[in-house]
């Protein structure tokens, strides 16, 4: 999944100002100037501004992590806690935003879904449906599962849920693949990547169910 | 140099003991009280006179719990933020009067009553803070105004301001609130090159919180919190208490009712659970009556049965940490202890085994928190720009929705600041306020969370039904303390927000228990400024006598009897003195009065060293 961060580097950055107004260091994320500590409002960036990284689905976690905490130092309010209270508050409000970022690019479900809606997709709250043999096949892995929950066959328990986990990891990858290619897809491509998209959660419920504890992440 | 007006000091406010401490380029350290450099820890103990003037706080106060059951406060941190109707158990059990604070609206803020006097749980804390207040005053010989304050990690938004509005009400603006377990960690002031996952463990006298970090170049990352506010040492004593009276009851048939015997039990049993932790028995010995002695030997493995219950609550508590963290023990370099109560050698077993090492204790676990809250205020002073502090939310944070269910906004473990939003509209035509009640908690059902209190949406633009779109925004911020705002959409206006607290106290409490807490201060200012003055009067007396008893041949009878004559007239003067500038005065005036002596004097050694030098 990280193999393509080298793909297209300016996409998506034509407004980020290149250079702190203040003093002229070059600006990395565009709420908030490393060099000088110098915080600006920033509001229309997106999580892929504000944290430095370029506008894209691959994303390498170690580089994502290490511009979240850069970041995420440089804006944190106690940083600014003699400052006067406006600086405060845009410290409080940038800090928010900054590890809501982070919480959004790091999940790779989130992650795809933000990038669908900001080349105008349509949201989750936009459009339920979901693909039309997902809910047949659901239904088809519940009632094996209540087989074997009745007859007591762990084993068979967990086979389920190596199967019902092998299944939700093809679907991210397909999502994945889709996401990738976000930004040349057509208004139908886009409808399906939500459709897909809104799927993720039956397979993450199913596991839940089955484990009784929250699903790992890949 | 510090800047000496600026400095911030760092408090841990303690259900037990309180304490208070500052850095300087040496690091963190701690600030003593009068009796010397190893007295740190302030007993969170107040006695009260029976009119409800502070009389002591600290050990005189703590001294006087078993004669003064009913006007003794301690445990106050169980009940910030609290509603009478939280309190069940512990409005029992503690010896005071418990009640409510009397207010217009519903709600319900717990308050103690001494006398014809109500407290209110920050008021109490107020005290404390103003003692420790003092103390660093006293360090510095100047007014401290800016503080950090530690709280248990699982506090919830009441709690936290509850705790906010006790260091506003004693004259200290708080800069920030922190979790003790964080607090700890930048104690432990790993080497900031060092990258590792520490998992810090704290139990004290009324609280349980589990903390994990990750560590990386000076950032302290705080991946999961769990715990417990209700689960500390003093329930490990409530244990033995209940033991002890129902043995009590069935060898004499009595139920113990008098105050001062319960307070007894409780230092007993406080005592008893000290001692088992270096030794395997311990003995209790309690007169409750004539010719009525209850003896007995409690075994720590007696002990450790009592108290597994309530530890494998904190060792689930644990696990519950690291399934949130997504991590096994042994992705944990280290486990910290803090809070008295991990002195106990069973809670370490069991830690110990939970995380499959051994807990790290290089600093006194009653003392870290306060020497991180200290840490906390050089990075807020910015002496510190290589340390930084990412905590978390501890409980989720949402609203009813429909058919009472708890709608979360914001989850537990989501790193703070953070902030979310929801649109609200209205119902009637016209209509220009909307009320919102803001839950905490984990809960499914909304009235099984705990209610934050009712934000009042107010300026709304009255329009049709449903056509406003109030969007609402709830930020929680780097203290864990929810803020919120509002902005009607279509026309863009900011709607004023109004909070009732459902635990708590409004702006205008705070401002006026401030402005009260001012006027009584300066009385107990004068108060101990007049027993520094005495103290220092009767340590220049003795001097003086035991110049004249060494030195006194050299001056006229009449000058060595008129100065004998001012040391026994100034000693009862001192005590009938109530005026600190008078009595300094007269102190002053009798040490010039000495002078002459005591360069006679001088001379005189300095001969005598001299002759025998020769010789």
């Amino acid at each position: 999944m990280a193999a393509q961060t080298a793909t297209a580097p300016a996409r998506g950055h034509p407004t980020l100002p290149a250079k702190c107004r203040r003093c002229d260091a070059p600006l990395r994320s565009p709420a908030v100037c490393e060099s000088c500590c110098a915080l600006f409002p920033a509001p229309h960036a997106n999580y892929f501004e504000l944290l430095g990284l370029p506008r894209q689905y691959a994303i390498d976690e170690r580089r994502l992590r290490d511009a979240f905490r850069s970041t995420a130092r440089s804006v944190h309010p106690d940083r600014f806690a003699e400052q006067p209270a406006e600086v405060r508050a845009l410290a409080t409000r940038l800090s928010a935003d900054v590890n809501q970022a982070f919480a959004v690019l790091s999940d790779p479900v989130r992650r795809a879904s933000y990038l669908l809606e900001m080349s105008g997709g349509p949201s989750a709250a936009d459009m339920r449906d979901v693909p039309p043999d997902l809910l047949a096949e659901v239904m088809m892995i519940r009632e094996e599962v209540e087989l074997a929950r009745s007859s007591s066959d762990a084993a068979a328990l967990q086979r389920h849920r190596q199967t019902i986990l092998a299944r939700r990891s093809l679907a991210l990858q397909d999502i994945a693949g889709r996401a990738e290619r976000i930004t040349v897809s057509s208004d139908e491509e886009k409808r399906e990547l939500r459709r897909r998209l809104n799927s993720m959660k039956y397979f993450d419920n199913l596991a839940t169910e089955l484990a009784g504890d929250p699903l790992e992440q890949d | 140099m510090t800047d000496d007006a600026d400095i911030i000091v760092g408090i841990d406010l303690g259900t037990t003991n309180s304490l208070v401490g500052f850095s300087d380029e040496a690091g963190p350290r701690l600030i003593p009280g009068p009796a010397g450099e190893d007295d740190v820890l302030l007993p969170s103990v107040i006695a009260f006179d029976e009119n409800g003037q502070v009389v002591d706080v600290g050990h005189e106060a703590r001294a006087h719990a078993v004669e003064r059951p009913a006007t003794t406060v301690h445990s106050i941190k169980r009940l910030m933020g609290k509603g009478l109707l939280d309190l069940g158990e512990d409005a029992v059990r503690l010896p005071y009067r418990i009640g409510r604070q009397e207010s217009q609206s519903d709600r319900d803020v717990a308050a103690v009553f001494i006398g014809e006097r109500a407290f209110t749980p920050p008021q109490l804390s107020a005290v404390i803070l103003g003692e420790l207040k003092r103390r660093a005053e006293r360090f510095f010989g100047h007014p401290i105004t800016k503080a950090v304050i530690t709280v248990p990690a699982q506090f919830d938004d009441a709690q936290r301001q509850a705790t906010r509005d006790a260091g506003q009400i004693a004259g200290l603006n708080v800069l920030r609130i922190i979790n003790e377990p964080t607090a700890a960690a930048l104690a432990y002031g790993l080497d900031r090159h060092e990258s590792a996952t520490i998992a810090v463990y704290d139990l004290g006298g009324g609280t349980f919180d589990i903390s994990i970090l990750q560590l990386e170049h000076g950032l302290f990352e705080v991946v999961a919190t769990n715990g417990d506010t209700h689960l500390g040492g003093d329930d490990f004593d409530q244990l033995l208490i209940e033991l002890f009276r129902r043995e009590i009851r069935e060898q004499f048939g009595l139920d113990i009712q008098s105050p001062a015997i319960k307070q007894q039990l409780r230092t007993l049993s406080e005592n008893i659970k000290k001692r088992l932790s270096d030794r395997d028995h311990a003995e209790i010995e309690i007169t409750i009556g004539a010719d009525k002695t209850y003896r007995r030997t409690v075994t720590r493995t007696e002990f450790e049965s009592l108290i597994a219950p309530l530890v494998d609550r904190t060792i689930e508590a644990c696990s519950r940490a690291m399934k949130t963290a997504r991590l096994t023990p042994a992705d944990i370099g280290q486990v910290v202890l803090v809070g008295g109560s991990t002195r106990v050698p069973y809670v370490r077993r069991r830690v110990g085994e939970v995380f499959q090492r051994q807990p790290y204790t290089a600093l006194n676990p009653e003392q870290v928190v306060a020497l991180g809250a200290a840490v906390q205020a050089s990075i807020l002073g910015g002496a510190r720009r290589d340390l930084l502090l990412l905590d978390v939310t501890p409980l989720s944070l949402g609203i009813e929705t429909l058919g009472g269910a708890m709608g979360k906004l914001i989850p537990a473990n989501t790193k703070i600041p953070c902030r979310a939003s929801e649109t609200f509209t209205t119902f009637q035509d016209g209509q220009t306020k909307v009320k919102i009640d803001v839950l905490q908690g984990e809960r499914e059902l909304a009235k099984d969370c705990r209610s934050l209190g009712v934000f009042e949406l107010t300026d709304i633009p009255p329009m049709p039904a449903g056509l406003p779109k109030i969007e609402v925004t709830f930020l929680i911020d780097q203290n864990g303390i929810l803020n919120v705002s509002a902005t009607e959409l279509r026309s863009g206006q900011t709607a004023s927000v109004q909070i009732i607290p459902s635990h708590g106290l409004t702006r205008d409490e705070v401002h006026r228990m401030q402005k009260e807490a001012i006027q009584f201060a300066r009385e107990d200012m004068t108060a101990h400024h007049l027993i520094d003055v005495r103290t220092t009067l009767e340590f220049d007396l003795n001097k003086a006598e035991q110049l004249i008893r060494r030195h006194g041949h050299l001056l006229d009878s009449d000058d060595r009897d008129a100065m004998l004559r001012e040391i026994a007239d100034l000693r009862p003067f001192a005590k009938q003195c109530t005026d600190p500038k008078l009595l300094n005065e007269r102190r002053e005036a009798f040490n010039r009065a000495t002078i002459p002596l005591a360069e006679r004097a001088m001379t005189a050694v300095l001969q005598e060293a001299g002759s025998k030098s020769k010789a």
